[in-house]
């Protein structure tokens, strides 16, 4: 064979090549992954999961949740909120006035008609979102030019995109999310909701497991089967169990019986509680709601 | 590479034969700059591969302009990391209290009122004798723990402990508690009667 070094070398190159770009970059780039510290605060993250949800996370591959859930949000932008907490000595009329003379600005003067809209009907409440701005520096004007006269605003980061607005998340996921993972589940098909963040919406094990057993007893349009094979229709013995769960109309059990379910079931629920990726991190930004206000 | 192209192929009929042609320089060439801007740019509207810029963001500078740097969620973060290095070892990283060592915060009346006046006396202080906290009655001493702390850390720690665990009063701000501590004269523990004596 005439060619057989070209060859060998020319499949050396291409393998090697994929390999550098799938294995090596990847690992050099995320391969020291550890804990971090929240943004602005000094939780880390992510915790690794309980034994219970680690155990859940094999009960969800088993069952195939990930064929119809995702559990990845993404996010398409960034956005400044400036929101107004004190308006000082001033009155809200003079406020409004203040803010209209504002929008001769050429920085400001695109938001005007949005600015006349978000104040039209507004009598002097706090705190209030005024603008909503992807550039940062016009948010930083508006700040400033409030500040000028004495008036207080928070400038808020937020994440946008559908997800988002779908109340799915706070922001994009990141690598961080599913550090302690194996295998990462992220899902490609949507037929069920984004489960990345399940954890802060459900917080409820029973209602979670109630939902496994007959989601459509939870939500009556939900297409989810039901996973009745992770729980046990048994006669009450002596006492009913603690576990069983409340069950009414159509979805109950014969009388005299009770549906528990089975351990699989509980660690399925366990990992689900523990889906949380709402913590703002450095690489996914975000200024979390505040629990004084 | 045409006219090598013709003179390999037979016109007189026989086999044509392929002989050894080298691509023209200028494809390789413009291939490679191609290759090379194409990359550039690549690397350059993803943050040079850094592994903390994900889209939408491009670049580290501006994922750095977009951290949120102060307003109330900091100040909140700060102060809960004040509170459980100081405050927390008493009165429970949850705000219940210990029975013995210090009254609950979480739903106290002396935390959620509507000033805070009353309450920045305490840690600025400290207060001792019969104190009744949420309808118990307490007789502790509580020495001036927040009295070196900096205003805008005190003002973080009392902003926490007015919005966590489901209380809901209003903030505090560094400029407040510099206004209390100006106005405060010279430190000597508080006692209930005394605090109940001032302004809310």
């Amino acid at each position: 064979m005439k060619t057989g070094v070209s060859v060998f070398i020319a499949a050396f190159a291409a393998l090697g090549a994929s390999w550098c770009g799938f294995v090596l970059a990847p690992s050099l780039q995320l391969g020291g992954a550890g804990q971090q510290t929240v943004l602005n605060g000094s939780d880390s993250y992510p915790i690794q999961r309980t034994g219970d949800a680690t155990l859940g996370a094999q009960v969800y591959r088993a069952n195939g949740c990930v064929a119809c859930h995702t559990e990845q949000v993404r996010q398409t932008g960034v956005a400044c909120e400036v929101t107004l907490t004190s308006l000082g000595v001033h009155k809200p009329a003079d406020f409004v006035d203040y803010v209209r003379s504002l929008s001769v600005l050429p920085k400001l003067a695109p938001y005007t008609n949005a600015l006349n809209a978000s104040l039209k009907d507004w009598t002097g409440e706090l705190p209030k979102t005024l603008m909503t701005s992807s550039d940062k520096e016009i948010a930083t004007e508006m700040a400033d030019r409030l500040k000028a006269i004495g008036i207080k605003s928070e400038t808020r980061i937020v994440a946008t995109g559908a997800d988002i607005a779908r109340g799915w998340g706070l922001r994009q996921s990141v690598a961080a999310d599913y550090l302690y993972d194996q295998p990462v589940q992220l899902g490609s098909l949507r037929a069920g909701p984004d489960l990345a963040n399940i954890g802060t919406r459900v917080l409820d094990a029973k209602l979670q497991l109630q939902h496994l057993y007959a989601p459509k007893s939870v939500l009556k349009d939900s297409t989810m089967p039901p996973f009745r094979y992770l729980f046990e229709v048994r006669k009450i013995g002596s006492a009913p169990s603690p576990d069983a769960l409340t069950l009414a109309g159509e979805f109950a059990p014969p009388a005299g019986f009770e549906v528990v379910p089975t351990t699989d079931a509980k660690h399925l629920a366990a990992y689900l509680l523990s889906l949380k990726s709402d913590a703002p991190l450095y690489e996914a930004p975000f200024t979390p709601v505040t629990a004084a206000k | 590479m045409s006219d090598e192209n013709k003179s390999s192929s037979n016109p007189s009929g026989g086999e044509p034969t392929a002989t050894r042609s080298t691509a023209p320089m200028w494809i390789i060439v413009t291939t490679l700059v191609l290759l090379f801007v194409g990359g550039y740019y690549f690397d350059q509207h993803s943050g040079w591969f850094n592994k903390k810029v994900y889209a939408p963001y491009s670049s580290a500078e501006q994922l750095e302009a977009f951290q949120p740097k102060s307003g109330e969620a900091a100040a909140l973060a700060r102060g809960k990391v004040v509170y459980e290095s100081v405050c927390g070892i008493c009165h429970g990283a949850d705000g219940m209290g210990k029975p013995g060592q210090a009254p609950l915060l979480a739903g106290s009346e002396w935390v959620t009122a509507k000033g805070f006046n009353r309450l920045a006396h305490i840690p600025l202080m400290g207060v001792g004798g019969p104190l009744k906290v949420a309808g118990k009655d307490w007789n502790m001493n509580m020495a001036a723990m927040g009295a070196a702390l900096p205003d805008d850390d005190l003002a973080a720690v009392l902003t926490y402990i007015r919005g966590a665990w489901g209380n809901k009063a209003s903030p505090v701000t560094g400029e407040d508690i510099k206004k209390i501590r100006a106005n405060m004269g010279s430190p000597k523990a508080m006692t209930g009667d005394m605090l109940m004596a001032m302004p809310e």
